[in-house]
């Protein structure tokens, strides 16, 4: 029985990253109908300044998880404004390539800047404890990474449903062109929340790397995953993608333990369940 | 008449070319033209997808992965094979996977498609690599070089320069045969899938089956390049399935450009000979390819071939425009 | 004289939006039809239904003694209906003749062949040059769509929807932005081309719907108001109130 607790446990803390990088993610996908295959290394980027930032400040999370995602979102809104705009009027094509190719040459500095290999960090303080419950003892990192996955999506929610922002997002969402008769300076919210959606992954970029350890293919890694994410819970769809997140996150743990040969095929043949009964995904809308 | 000597002229001559190749090379300098003309075949058939129907896949290394190990493995296994059937079988199981994968993909283009390949890229890859026993996993399987036998006679294909006149004489026909179907129903039928979805509709065109058709073909001409890989190396490893084997050729095939049939040859070119030096001088070397790929995406969308083909055109309106002032 | 194209009860809503409320319409073989009423009252969408673009939400539609409410667009352009768009929708970068010819080889079969090269298809090639010769772009066949003038860019639109040989053919505003002149141009060249053919023509110039149909419907919130002949739509009270008055 608490083998089961822990493994649930460990499916949630994967679910709290899993939510945090898929969010941006499919929230850029439905409001600009761009895939950012460079995502995933806003991700990478977030672990990689998080670690020399701690390793010069003796292992001040706080300060990484400050100081990281405006990072990124800075870098995120340089990429919007300068190079994925310029490429808009070439088509699809073109902004699915350069994303991809930025990804591909933020994955080479990787290598190039902190070398081919893991690296790995500890935790101190309270987060680096276990707590005992339910007669087991449980790290308390992976509780808060869970929490913060959970806590962004509870703030994004009511960002979306409450405020005048959200409802611009939500409507650029269905509709590109309601947007302009809202008379809403699109680009500028275009490159908002593409900055955001790097900021966040670069957030989970930090948490990520005390927990999975920060080596040059965990951005690889975990954007297949995120795909899978958005395809499963449905493009655009932020609902889906807090289901989705726990789905796969569960999926991935239990799957470990219980059929430990075939734990990643496993996610797949969900993908391919979806798509053949529902191939705009779960909550995504028919077309 | 004109138009057509002018076209076949140049492909004789590239044939003669690469016939006498042996002639001048050494084994090493061989082996490289053997593995660009079998990526070539690989780029050929992704420009299918990319330039011609304007399909982004981050898929096509399960083709080739695929019908790569099975090669091997039907090698490996099956004692006294000869090459045609381990060849067939590799690209028998690279059509399988078409059909299959392709009717997954049936209704999703754009993005979508992207993405969808890239996932299906990756369970290829993760079964691929947790399969050990049977793919020998990071450390891969050697495999042996079958013998080849045509009726009843016995070609020899051991030696480096024997391997090279197989392939380029199998490959070369099916490249011109892809370059055939350029100009075929179905192939004018790919260019209708790029230019205007929507409309072919309307004119009697089912566009899942156009997709399906081309995803399978392509699929298939992957497996294909993918057999002779493991053949040409006598080796094959988890990396020929992996998603870098996709991304290698859309950066051969980008670089080369999409916009004309022998671009992505071109790029296969370019990107092989400067792997081989280049990564000799210097380990940042993709690092390099990925800024000159985005350099190009920014500002050269039609890859070296458009840049030939612009100035070409170029010259040729200065040489009008000279002779008209000659003439007044 | 029974119904070529009957539409029995079709209705259309978009996300609880009814656009069509119940559309009844019968057209016999041969006859020009224009379809007229005031902007969102549906006509874009019955066209849009009848070609296979969507599905109605209800309703019925039988042409040529077959269900073909909500089969694909493929499928039903096969059956014999082809139709042209309000919006130029051509194949930009192909040549004015490759955008013929996908028409014609689609009729003729070659779709997915992947052996034969339409255009060493002498017979096919003549079908091209006629429609060329016939909406009149024969001069300019090998330049790409996209480097057409906009009246030759609907004159291509036209060849297109005639490349596959229709029996009933739809043209949605065939003379939208043109010019008194380019118009009346136009209409000749509908008139010609749609010889023998049934035509059902979504038209927002009166004097043009006049002089070419045989029968005028008027949509007016989704539905049918009147369905007659010109002399007598001129003089239909509901239709004066309903649109005609307004101009």
């Amino acid at each position: 029985m608490s083998e089961f607790l822990v493994f649930f446990l460990h499916g949630l803390a994967y679910a709290g990253l899993l939510f945090l990088v898929s969010a941006g993610l499919t929230l850029v996908f439905g409001m600009m109908n761009v895939l950012n295959f460079a995502h995933a290394a806003m991700y990478m980027l977030g672990a990689y300044f998080s670690y020399t930032l701690m390793l010069h400040t003796q292992g001040q999370l706080w300060l990484s998880i400050i100081v990281c995602p405006i990072a990124l979102f800075i870098i995120g809104a340089l990429i919007e404004r300068f190079l994925l705009r310029r490429v808009h009027a070439y088509g699809h094509v073109s902004e699915l390539l350069l994303t991809f190719g930025l990804a591909y040459i933020i994955t080479e500095l990787v290598k190039w800047y902190w070398g081919n290999y893991p690296l790995a960090l500890n935790i101190g303080g309270f987060l680096g404890e276990t707590i005992q419950f339910l007669g087991l003892s449980y790290p308390v990192y992976r509780i808060f990474v869970f929490a913060c996955g959970a806590l962004v999506a509870i703030i994004l929610a009511v960002i979306l449903q409450k405020t005048r922002l959200g409802i611009i997002i939500r409507a650029a969402v269905n509709d590109n062109e309601m947007v302009d008769a809202l008379g809403v300076n699109v680009p500028l919210v275009f490159m908002g929340v593409f900055a955001f959606g790097a900021a966040l992954s670069g957030f989970a970029g930090v948490i990520a790397g005390p927990l999975l350890s920060t080596y040059p293919g965990m951005a690889n890694d975990i954007l297949v995953d995120a795909f899978v994410v958005i395809v499963v819970g449905g493009f655009g769809s932020l609902a889906g993608a807090v289901i989705a997140s726990l789905i796969i996150g569960e999926l991935q743990s239990f799957g470990a333990l219980l059929f430990p040969k075939l734990s990643i095929a496993l996610v797949y043949l969900l993908m391919v369940v979806v798509l053949i009964l529902k191939p705009s995904g779960l909550f995504g809308e028919e077309q | 008449m004109k138009a057509k000597i002018s076209l076949i002229l140049p492909i004789i001559s590239v044939l003669v070319l690469l016939l006498l190749m042996p002639l001048v090379l050494k084994n090493y300098h061989l082996n490289i033209l053997t593995e660009i003309i079998i990526f070539a075949l690989y780029a050929v058939s992704y420009n299918l997808l990319l330039g011609y129907a304007g399909l982004l896949s981050f898929g096509h290394a399960m083709f080739f992965g695929l019908a790569a190990f099975v090669t091997g493995i039907a090698i490996i296994h099956l004692k006294g094979i000869g090459m045609i059937t381990a060849i067939f079988l590799g690209v028998f199981s690279a059509f399988l996977a078409g059909v299959v994968i392709g009717s997954l993909l049936l209704r999703h283009k754009g993005s979508y498609f992207a993405l969808l390949t890239l996932a299906f890229n990756a369970l290829f890859y993760a079964v691929a690599t947790k399969w050990h026993s049977v793919t020998g996993g990071d450390d891969g399987l050697n495999v042996p070089r079958p013998e080849l036998n045509v009726i009843f006679a016995k070609i020899p294909v051991e030696t480096v320069p024997q391997f090279y006149y197989f392939t380029l004489i199998v490959l070369g026909i099916v490249i011109l045969f892809v370059w055939f179907f350029t100009r075929t129903a179905m192939g004018k039928t790919v260019l209708l899938m790029r230019e205007n979805e929507e409309r072919m509709k309307f004119i009697g065109y089912s566009t899942n089956l156009s997709r399906l058709i081309l995803f399978i073909f392509t699929g298939t001409l992957a497996g294909l390049a993918g057999a002779f890989y493991t053949l040409h190396f006598r080796f094959v490893s988890i990396s020929a399935i992996s998603v870098e084997m996709t991304t290698v050729v859309l950066l051969m095939t980008f670089v080369g450009g999409t916009r004309t049939f022998w671009g992505p040859i071109l790029g296969v070119f370019v990107y092989i000979i400067l792997q081989n030096y280049l990564s000799d001088i210097t380990d940042r070397w993709p690092l390099f390819m990925g800024l000159i790929f985005v350099f190009m995406v920014l500002f050269i969308p039609g890859g070296l071939s458009g840049f030939i083909m612009d100035m070409k055109e170029r010259v040729a309106k200065k040489r009008e425009v000279a002779l008209e002032g000659n003439q007044l | 004289m029974t119904a070529y194209l009957e539409i029995r009860d079709v209705h259309k809503d978009f996300s609880g939006l009814q656009v069509l409320t119940g559309i009844n319409l019968a057209i016999r073989e041969g006859e020009r039809h224009a379809l007229i009423g005031p902007n969102g009252a549906g006509k874009t969408t019955l066209f849009n239904i009848i070609s296979g673009k969507y599905r109605p939400s209800s309703g019925s539609i039988i042409f040529r003694g077959q269900e073909i409410a909500g089969k694909p667009p493929h499928v039903i352009n096969r059956i014999g209906m082809a139709r042209s768009f309000q919006i130029t929708n051509v194949f930009h970068e192909l040549t004015v003749f490759e955008n013929v010819m996908a028409g014609v080889r689609s009729r003729a079969g070659l779709r997915y062949n992947f052996f034969r090269r339409p255009e060493a298809n002498s017979y096919l090639v003549q079908k091209v040059e006629d429609i060329l010769k016939n909406v009149g772009l024969l001069d300019v066949k090998d330049i790409p769509a996209s480097a057409l003038s906009y009246g030759q860019q609907r004159a291509l639109e036209l060849g297109i929807a005639l490349s596959t040989e229709p029996e009933i053919i739809l043209l949605d505003e065939p003379t939208a932005g043109m010019t008194r002149e380019e118009t009346e141009q136009a209409i000749k060249l509908i008139d010609r081309v749609t010889k023998g053919r049934t035509l059902i023509i979504i038209e927002h110039d009166m004097d043009v719907v006049f002089s070419l149909a045989d029968i005028i419907s008027v949509l007016h919130y989704g539905t049918i108001i009147a369905s007659d002949v010109p002399e007598k739509i001129r003089t239909d009270q509901r239709v004066k109130d309903a649109y005609l008055g307004e101009g």
